[in-house]
């Protein structure tokens, strides 16, 4: 298991120098006075998009997860505008689901049913092996961490700033 | 055994340079005792066979524990291996015997046999110690190993001819940590001829021992060397949930991993919703000063006490409808988490007084849900 390319002091600041970036996007057009409930729930999302979408980036392509997370968020991105347009895109995520599965029987797994929990939280992981599987849960366990708390210190941030 | 002896002393010399110098390239302190042990008792050690060249060891280096002359089926996979592996890792700590119980076992079998062949490269690996890190070390060897790879099963079939030992030796220079890269030789005993050597190109070896009685075809193996892969990284993963010490076996784990994960991605999303109900017009953020501030944040694990918590609770009526629509659309599943949100975001009106110590990152999960209960009242 190799976490030691995971350097947290540059990942923190890659992370959370796009976070801000994103945040200011977010907060700019808005106006104090307009914040109904749909509105904040709205904002709510896009902050939570621009968070993984930061952490996604900020590993890059090296993990499995990070691409997993960046294909689905540009797939989910083409699928709202194509709505939009009233067309209906059926994004699957779960393409490698059956051969993953495939996998689990081959190598009767024990833990089969927790592994396909964990497969279901960490993104990506339905097409992996549990080596992988655990490989990749390390590491994603690490930059949620990281993502928390960076999240966290641009929460007291603004709170700072208003 | 002349000849050994000759070897033995011109490696002593140097022996003795480096024993000063023990703190460095552990993966050769077993060598350095062996030099210093052969300082002492040189004529001894001429008519020593192996059993009492272990015995020797053990009392000349006045360890209170006797070595253990253990049957290598006990040196199985991941578990040995893993003092094998520390062995080198808390390298300075010169006085630590329990490793050295179950080096010289294998190691003076390994010297026994390979001392002649080998003595010239420890020796000029001992002279050089003093400038160079381990890894640097250890690369010169497996490159010195390496080369000789060829030549590999040669030499192990005529080293396994010489002694009975069963199962996997490592290779008293090539070892090094499991992260970085070891090079394992798996001994083929004379009358086990049926034990397969798992033979790996890769530098990251699993060892994979066949005991008496188990099966020993390649499946087996293969299956056997995966498991061992797989405990390893659930190891790795213990070392990364807090509050995983106590649990063992694999589904206790897993249960546990997967209610971590679960309850930083909500974490995550709760932050993210906290920062959307605050309602701040950021223009003004200090971009160049707090990324760089953020990722010096010592011990960025543990957070102080989030004295300023109390005041991003207190909802005003609009938040807390953006936050019952949030539920409403569910979309948190209706957890611990998230049912704590609700309560909390209705039946606070005045604001949280009291709140636990934010120091949610070092959390157990249990700990995690408790804090999302009770710190909403």
């Amino acid at each position: 298991m190799d976490l030691q390319n995971l350097n947290p002091s540059s990942l923190k600041s890659r992370f959370t120098a796009r976070f801000l970036r994103a945040l200011t996007e977010i907060n700019a057009p808005k106006t104090i006075s307009s914040s109904s409930p749909r509105e904040i729930f709205q904002r709510y999302r896009r902050i939570k998009v621009a968070a993984d979408k930061s952490m996604a980036y900020s590993v890059r392509s090296r993990r499995i997860w990070s691409r997993a997370t960046l294909w689905r968020l540009r797939t989910r991105s083409r699928s709202r505008r194509l709505v939009s347009f009233g067309r209906r895109a059926s994004v699957k995520t779960r393409t490698t689901a059956s051969h993953g599965k495939e996998n689990k029987e081959h190598h009767g797994a024990v833990l089969g049913v927790q592994a396909e929990e964990l497969r279901e939280l960490v993104p990506g992981g339905e097409a992996m092996d549990l080596c992988n599987l655990l490989d990749e849960t390390a590491h994603y366990i690490k930059c949620l961490t990281t993502q928390g708390f960076c999240v966290y210190m641009g929460g007291l941030l603004c709170e700072g700033c208003c | 055994m002349l000849h050994r002896l000759e070897s033995l002393e011109s490696c002593n010399y140097n022996g003795m340079d480096v024993a000063v110098l023990e703190k460095q390239a552990a993966g050769l302190k077993w060598q350095q005792q062996n030099y210093v042990v052969q300082n002492s008792n040189l004529v001894d050690l001429c008519a020593s066979s192996v059993p009492q060249f272990q015995g020797l060891f053990g009392s000349n280096l006045g360890r209170g524990q006797m070595i253990e002359l253990k049957r290598p089926e006990v040196f199985l996979g991941s578990d040995d291996f893993q003092e094998f592996v520390n062995f080198p890792v808390a390298g300075p700590e010169f006085g630590d015997s329990e490793k050295l119980d179950l080096v010289p076992h294998e190691a003076a079998a390994d010297y026994c046999i390979s001392r002649t062949s080998s003595c010239q490269m420890t020796a000029h690996n001992t002279s050089v110690m003093k400038e160079e890190r381990e890894d640097t070390i250890l690369e010169k060897m497996e490159s010195a190993i390496g080369s000789g790879k060829e030549s590999f099963n040669k030499r192990k079939a005529e080293a396994v001819a010489d002694h009975k030992s069963k199962g996997k030796r490592i290779k008293g220079e090539g070892e090094s940590e499991v992260k970085a890269k070891c090079s394992t030789e798996i001994s083929r005993d004379s009358s086990k001829e049926n034990s397969k050597a798992s033979e790996v190109q890769k530098p990251d070896y699993i060892l994979v021992r066949a005991h008496r009685g188990q099966a020993t075809d390649s499946h087996s193996l293969a299956e056997r060397a995966r498991r061992e892969k797989i405990s390893k990284k659930m190891k790795c993963l213990q070392d990364l949930v807090p509050g995983c010490n106590k649990i063992t076996g694999k589904t206790g784990m897993l249960d546990e991993i997967i209610n971590y994960v679960q309850s930083l991605q909500r974490q995550v999303e709760f932050l993210s919703m906290k920062i959307a109900a605050l309602n701040s017009s950021v223009e003004n953020l200090p971009m160049k000063e707090f990324p760089a501030y953020v990722a010096n944040f010592p011990a960025a694990a543990k957070l102080p006490e989030m004295a300023g918590l109390p005041s991003y609770f207190q909802l005003n009526p609009l938040q807390k409808e953006s936050v019952n629509c949030m539920l409403n659309e569910s979309m948190l599943p209706p957890q611990t988490a998230t049912e704590g949100i609700a309560s909390a975001s209705v039946s606070s009106s005045s604001g949280i007084t009291q709140l636990q110590p934010f120091s949610a990152w070092n959390m157990d999960p249990q700990g995690l849900s408790n804090m999302y209960n009770m710190g909403f009242y």
